[in-house]
């Protein structure tokens, strides 16, 4: 008998940003660029149904999968938008958000031993998952290719073992939306080595220089786990919605772990994305737009301030070196904070090779980032 | 209208003081080209004025107004239509909008004035007396909720985390 904890768990390190909580908490002259979500609300008429949709008693349990409505409604909108062909019945299912999609994802693909391949810098939750699902990360450091995965040194990794290989574009830390190009090679790849490919798309509505989901590669589907949501382009991310298309096969096995784990996404969630479909990609593009022209003023300031940030094609980060400044990413974000009151998220977040980096959200309004810029340039002047 | 314009006019409508630079470089231009770009729809009027969003309710009594909305009746003239009735009635400096409707009425003011009497007055001896003026129906509002696409008295935004992945 014993009252230990699980070793795997326990082998997984904590947040490298949980530290920075305690600095934030409470203080109200902190300008945050540190999120990841939208500054808006969610459009009033997705807030209006779900109002609408609770006073007539809808709280209930709903279909493991989802309310069929809601998965035919989402696989309608994915032809529409990125010209991919799921079936809502049996190639659908609703997720408690992208990240519980990935979890399932893992644990329906993975044996003990199996190697998943993950690009770095990238978003935080796949490694952990990764490793509780028994699998084995593996990095594939971008930084030498514009934090584009390339595909040559994608090809070195691949071993018998490989199982899965994550791609995120738009990316979460970097704003790089991966080429088409670049898309097809990995493509092809899969289909030589026969691995999985899990692909993130949660940022793809946030797009500025033209977007190719993965999933619409022709030959992949079999191949390919289309993770998204409703939290990042219709600015729903506490109602915790996200879908995963696939093969019947991999859908079956997720959704049995669904049932157990979580039995189904809420019904309200579910009801408001209906509505966010149905009449709210209007809503979608204004806030693109609105992304767009603070993007652009960001980056140029940005690298006025002396912080080279290129210029990101999609989601709502910028990601700038702080390499010159000779401090750790940690370092500069916490001193940042400290001093000019600027909540910035450290490279390392991201993965070792995020080094050198800090990640700025820029979904917040314009007066707030001109007044983070002056900051953050007194600051890089006062370590001279 | 290119898109450069529409970009300048959201950045506008929403901040009527936003600088040239941060237009420019919100857009990715330079600011000779912002500049350019403003002056050209100032000087073709699509932009007419610059104005301000005031929260009525701030005002103290002295400088505070009352608003009412009149829905006007008229006769239309053989040769010009409601057109210069309308113009007769839209340079009284009381009548701040001045719209043409369907519906039972022809025209929509809304009227400012220093108080309920100003507006009553504007009614009874300056519209009603216009010459195919019909009938007006007056309605003296009461409260604000949103006035430019802004609420007046927004809920406090919630707070967000400032820190996440």
């Amino acid at each position: 008998m014993s009252i230990e904890f699980s070793r795997v768990l326990d082998q997984i390190p904590p947040s490298g940003i949980r530290k920075f909580f305690d600095l934030v908490i409470g203080s109200k002259d902190i300008i945050s660029l540190g999120v990841g979500e939208p500054d808006f609300v969610t459009p009033w008429g997705i807030r209006e149904e779900a109002i609408a949709t609770l006073e007539q008693g809808a709280t209930s349990y709903t279909a493991n999968a989802g309310l069929l409505e809601c998965r035919e409604e989402t696989v309608s909108y994915l032809k529409e938008r990125f010209n991919l062909t799921y079936d809502a019945k049996t190639e659908t299912m609703l997720t408690v958000g992208v990240s519980e999609g990935v979890d399932i994802t893992m644990r329906a693909l993975l044996n003990a031993g199996d190697e998943v391949i993950i690009p770095e810098p990238g978003y935080v939750c796949y490694h952990p998952l990764v490793t509780l699902a028994g699998g084995i990360p593996i990095t594939l450091d971008t930084s030498g290719n514009h934090f584009i995965p390339d595909p040559k040194e994608l090809e070195k990794l691949i071993t018998p073992r490989t199982k899965a290989l994550v791609l995120c574009s738009p990316n979460n830390p970097t704003g790089v939306v991966i080429p088409k190009e670049t898309l097809e090679a990995i493509a092809a790849l899969s289909k030589k080595y026969q691995f999985w490919v899990i692909t993130d798309e949660i940022y793809a509505e946030l797009n500025y220089e033209g977007y190719t989901s993965y999933a619409s590669i022709p030959g992949v589907k079999d191949r390919t786990i289309l993770l998204s949501g409703f939290s990042k382009a219709f600015a729903m991310t506490g109602w915790r919605l996200g879908y995963l298309c696939g093969p019947e096969a991999l859908v079956s096995r997720t959704l049995k772990i669904h049932q157990y784990s979580a039995l189904c996404a809420p019904i309200i969630a579910q009801y408001a994305a209906i509505e966010a479909l149905k009449h709210n990609l209007k809503a979608v593009e204004e806030m693109r737009k609105s992304y767009l022209l603070r993007r652009n003023f960001f980056v140029k300031r940005l690298n006025d301030a002396g912080l080279p940030t290129p210029m990101p094609s999609g989601a709502f980060y910028t990601f700038s070196s702080i390499k010159h400044t000779g401090l750790s990413s940690e370092e500069f974000a916490l001193n940042l904070l400290k001093k000019e009151r600027v909540a910035v998220v450290p490279g390392n977040a991201f993965g070792a090779c995020a080094e050198g980096y800090i990640r700025c959200c820029y979904a917040t309004d314009m007066e707030k980032l001109k007044e983070a810029v002056l900051r953050i340039k007194r600051f890089i002047k006062g370590l001279q | 209208m290119t898109k450069h314009e529409q970009e300048v006019l959201s950045l506008l409508k929403n901040n009527a003081r936003i600088s040239v630079e941060d237009i420019a470089d919100s857009m990715g231009v330079t600011t000779a080209t912002a500049k350019k770009l403003v002056k050209k729809l100032e000087n073709d009027h699509t932009i007419i004025r610059y104005t301000t969003v005031i929260n009525e309710d701030k005002l103290n009594a002295e400088c505070g107004k009352v608003k009412a909305l009149i829905e006007v009746r008229v006769r239309p003239e053989k040769s010009r239509g409601f057109t210069g009735i309308a113009k007769r009635i839209a340079r009284h400096p009381n009548v701040i909008d001045h719209y043409l409707i369907s519906g039972q009425y022809d025209f929509l003011l809304i009227v400012e004035g220093k108080n309920l009497e100003e507006i009553s007055r504007f009614v009874s001896e300056k519209l009603a007396s216009i010459e195919n003026v019909q009938s007006t129906a007056t309605h003296f509002i009461m409260k604000t909720y949103k006035e430019k696409s802004v609420l007046i008295d927004a809920d406090d935004e919630l707070e967000r985390l400032a820190i996440q992945p």
